[in-house]
């Protein structure tokens, strides 16, 4: 059994076709990067899988279970949990409180949720801020936060929106161990990122979408020679220039 | 037979006439149509204010209450023609208004800025509107004051059909009230501008166009349509302190089934509302078309919250 | 209890001292008619610290309560006088019904936005009292319409909820009080606070994490509404006389929010803060000035909530905890697991 199938998945918009038979395939234990340039479907995608919207025709299949149209929080529950490109930490709350929120998808009791969030804020640097209010926190710790709270939630796939989006270089560096360390963990990632130096690095399989379709897939080294990749970002000119 | 001087007090409407049949019927639907008009023409500005600013005033009644405080005034201490009390009320009601935004409401709207919902806002116009009704009830008493005017009980005579006069004119007035808005919104400078804010803040504001001005503004205009219904409804209600707050709560009805932040919406919400009642009424007590309304607007809220004219809305 | 162990000494030495101030205060005031006073406060902060698990937990503007409140008391008193059922019966009955009517009115508009919904809850409670104001029978029981339900006074009896001397209401109320506020606490410090704090400040997180706002907010409805009900019994109990306008009104549904959020809504003690800072003002500015200059009070409500909620939109419980921390010598700094902490959220700073 698949354990994530994107099967032809199309989204439109009134008269906007912003996916169009899209199909992608993830392998447990992978970290799979989507990219391409702006506004060519990868977050519309992205959301599909997500839940926030719900495909106009196609299936996403999880472990055997079907996805499209579920609502976020269900597909939450069935084990695919997501980060915010914006993040969206509960501002007026404590770090810990955030991830209790996250923890407490997979325990009903306050005890068990704070020891769960207290671990894996351990894990991801923040335990020392954890009874920070998050709204002081800085951009770096609440993309940390984010991915706690997410990770609180016991998911078996996580998937990442541009999680890189407004870092620093040398933060940009800082969070990629951390990301490994989570697939090390066991828990497959998809990742949405514009940011190349960490697609390249972190990703096992990159897929490129243009215009709502896929147009290259492989592994890092051959989708960015791929003169159709080259294309899609910098124009006819420069394919030549490669091979 | 004829409408007697009876003014109801608002919620009640006035018989016009006690024909049966089709001619009834008829003379219902003309009348719910008139009244309905003048229930839209309250509801104008509280539309208006919603689509610019996005937040529902409800202190909308105790400003309408207050209209027709400075109209009654007006007309009874200088007995002149009731209609050139507009010429008073209406400047009267856009500075009210408009410094009623600057000091009271701004200051709590843009601590607000970042939140999702203004519900403070929400809280405040409340609380204005338990003050005005308050004071004026403090101030005045809280006897029903009548206007006297030549119009008063003169009545309209249509092929056997009766219609109030004040309600004819009163219906006039929303027609002319809705064109000006129309013309001045689409082709004006300020009206370009405040459509300019309401569609998009950030970049009205990058065009040069100051918020805080066209708030202000956009508010005063708001309750410069209070004063002009304030008007009319003077010549066809009695005044007194809490009479904003059954307006108030049916210019909500209104504003929601015509959808917010449409004026032609707000005019034939109000006309959808004031048939329901008249014809309504021909089959049921009044109380029960106040229970009607009530349940119409439930309705509304849960099927189409953007009603007949507005944008779909997220939430 | 786990929580209890990790507060204050000091503060629990002070809650027990309240605690128990609170149970003699009938027996040191000797004056009937101020026991009744602070029964109808204490009446008024049950009643918003009831409100507090919608208005406050759920993060949405309920202006129509007081129809739960008219449910309460009709129901409790329509079963009383037809069947002879002990109020105390009638009253979960009436909490039930409460609660049903609650979700029902829920389910379709909790989902709105913010001003929606509170247009909502006023048209449900307008609708409510005319609908009862219109009806005088409904199959066997009898309701009077607009003149109301009259219960007569007997003799004292605990079964039949009926005490002759005010001081039985007022520990009566006071209990009532006291356990909805430990259930407020529990509920905070529980899955369902954390959600629901979780769903009112940033619903598309939430349900990202699992979360199903919706539903969270429907059980808070359904205790808020079950709870108020009691209330309306308890009123309908003590004042031994209601009507539509009294019990179903707009006014009862603004004072108990503007209660409410003058206090703080979302915290524990916010509401009842509120309740002892204003219904006193009210009563007294009512009974003093209520022939000279009518409406006075409602007045001061207004302009009261117009500055609160200018400087203080959380409530003036947040000054109020400070001024307490910096007597008690406490840092003030507010901590994720406090829970006195405010757990609604519109962002003003």
């Amino acid at each position: 059994m698949p354990f994530l199938e994107v099967n032809n998945v199309t989204k439109r918009f009134g008269g906007l076709t912003a996916v169009n038979e899209v199909a992608m395939r993830v392998e447990q234990r992978e970290i799979i990067g989507v990219i391409g340039p702006n506004g060519a479907g990868k977050t519309t995608l992205f959301n599909c899988i997500a839940g926030a919207f719900s495909p106009t025709s196609g299936s996403i299949r999880f472990q055997g279970r079907e996805l499209a149209g579920k609502k976020p929080y269900q597909i939450c529950q069935a084990g695919v949990t997501r980060t915010f490109q914006v993040v969206k930490p509960f501002a007026s709350k404590s770090v810990l409180y955030n991830t209790m929120v996250g923890a407490f998808a997979k325990t009903n009791h306050l005890h068990e949720a704070e020891q769960r969030a207290l671990e894996i804020l351990k894990k991801l640097d923040l335990y020392d801020k954890k009874d920070v209010i998050s709204r002081s926190l800085t951009l770096p710790e609440r993309k940390r936060l984010e991915l706690a709270r997410a990770l609180a939630t016991e998911p078996t796939l996580l998937l990442l929106d541009e999680v890189m989006a407004g870092l620093r270089p040398s933060e940009v560096t800082e969070m990629l161990p951390t990301i490994r360390r989570i697939n090390e963990a066991g828990v497959t990632i998809i990742i949405v990122e514009h940011i190349m130096q960490a697609i390249m690095s972190l990703s096992d399989r990159i897929y490129v979408i243009n215009f709502g379709k896929k147009i290259a897939e492989g592994n890092p080294q051959d989708v960015v020679a791929d003169p159709e990749v080259i294309k899609a970002y910098l124009g006819d000119e420069y394919v030549a220039t490669q091979h | 037979m004829a409408g007697a001087n009876l003014m109801g007090r608002p919620g009640f409407f006035v018989q016009e006439g006690s024909l049966n049949g089709m001619l009834g019927f008829i003379e219902a639907l003309i009348s719910g149509i008139l009244t309905g008009s003048v229930y839209g023409l309250t509801a104008v500005g509280l539309t208006m204010i919603f689509g610019v600013m996005k937040v529902i005033n409800f202190a909308h009644g105790s400003i309408l209450m207050v209209g027709m405080f400075a109209a009654y005034w007006f007309i009874t201490l200088t007995g002149l023609n009731p209609y050139l009390a507009l010429l008073v009320v209406v400047p009267l009601l856009y500075v009210f208004g408009y410094y009623l935004q600057s000091l009271v409401i701004r200051p709590i709207f843009e601590a607000e800025a970042d939140v999702r919902e203004p519900i403070t806002v929400i809280i405040v116009t409340t609380g204005i509107w338990y003050m005005l009704d308050n004071l004026a009830l403090l101030l005045f008493g809280a006897e029903y004051r009548m206007v006297k005017t030549p119009i008063s009980g003169k009545i309209l005579e249509i092929a056997d059909m009766y219609f109030q006069w004040p309600k004819v004119i009163g219906a006039g007035i929303t027609l002319l009230v809705g064109l000006y808005l129309y013309w001045f919104l689409k082709h004006s400078r300020m009206g370009k501008a405040i459509r300019a804010t309401s569609l998009d803040r950030e970049a009205a504001m990058l065009m040069g166009i100051k918020q805080t001005k066209i708030y202000n503004i956009a508010f005063g205009l708001g309750c410069a349509c209070c004063g002009v219904a304030a008007c009319v409804l003077v010549t066809l209600y009695a005044t007194y302190p809490t009479v904003g707050v059954a307006f108030d709560i049916k210019a909500f009805v209104i504003v929601v089934l015509g959808g917010l932040g449409s004026i032609p919406g707000a005019i034939l919400g109000g006309i959808i509302i004031g048939v329901i009642e008249t014809v309504g009424a021909q089959f049921m007590a009044a109380t029960w078309t106040e229970l009607l309304m009530y349940a119409v607007f439930l309705f509304v809220l849960i099927v189409k919250p953007s009603g007949l004219f507005g944008h779909k809305l997220d939430f | 209890m786990n929580l209890l162990q990790k507060q204050n000494p000091l503060h629990l030495l002070l809650t027990a001292a309240i605690l128990v101030l609170l149970f003699l205060l009938p027996v040191i005031i000797q004056s009937s008619t101020m026991i009744l006073i602070l029964t109808l406060i204490i009446w008024a902060a049950y009643l918003t610290s009831c409100w507090n698990f919608v208005g406050g937990f759920a993060g949405v503007l309920p202006l129509g309560h007081s129809a739960f409140v008219g449910i309460g008391a009709y129901t409790s008193t329509v079963l009383f006088q037809t069947y002879g059922l002990s109020p105390w019966g009638g009253m979960v009955a009436g909490g039930l019904l409460a609660a049903l009517v609650g979700v029902i009115i829920g389910i379709p508009t909790l989902k709105m936005r913010g001003a929606y919904f509170a247009l909502a809850t006023i048209a449900v409670g307008e609708g409510l009292r005319v609908l009862v104001e219109n009806v005088k029978q409904v199959g066997p029981f009898k309701i009077n319409g607009p003149s109301g339900l009259l219960i007569e006074l007997s003799e004292s009896s605990f079964t039949n909820f009926q005490f002759v001397s005010k001081g039985p209401y007022y520990y009566i109320i006071l209990v009532m009080l006291l356990l909805v506020l430990l259930l407020t606490y529990l509920m905070m410090n529980s899955k369902i606070g954390y959600y629901l704090a979780a769903g009112g400040e940033e619903p598309e997180a939430a349900e990202a994490l699992g979360i199903k706002v919706s539903r969270y907010k429907l059980i808070a409805m359904a205790i808020s509404c079950f709870l108020t009900a009691l209330g309306g019994t308890f009123y309908a109990q003590m004042m031994l006389y209601f009507y539509p306008k009294s019990i179903f009104g707009l006014d009862l549904s603004y004072e108990i929010a503007f209660i409410a959020l003058i206090g703080g809504r979302g915290s524990i003690l916010g509401p009842v803060l509120g309740a002892m800072l204003l219904k006193p003002v009210s009563e007294i500015t009512r009974i003093y000035l209520g022939d000279i200059l009518p409406g006075m009070h409602l007045i001061i409500f207004g302009l009261v909530l117009i500055v609160v909620m200018r400087y203080q939109p959380k409530g003036l419980i947040v000054p109020a905890r400070r001024l307490f921390n910096r007597l008690v010598g406490k840092s003030s700094e507010p901590s994720g697991k406090n829970p006195e902490a405010t757990i609604v959220t519109t962002e003003v700073e």
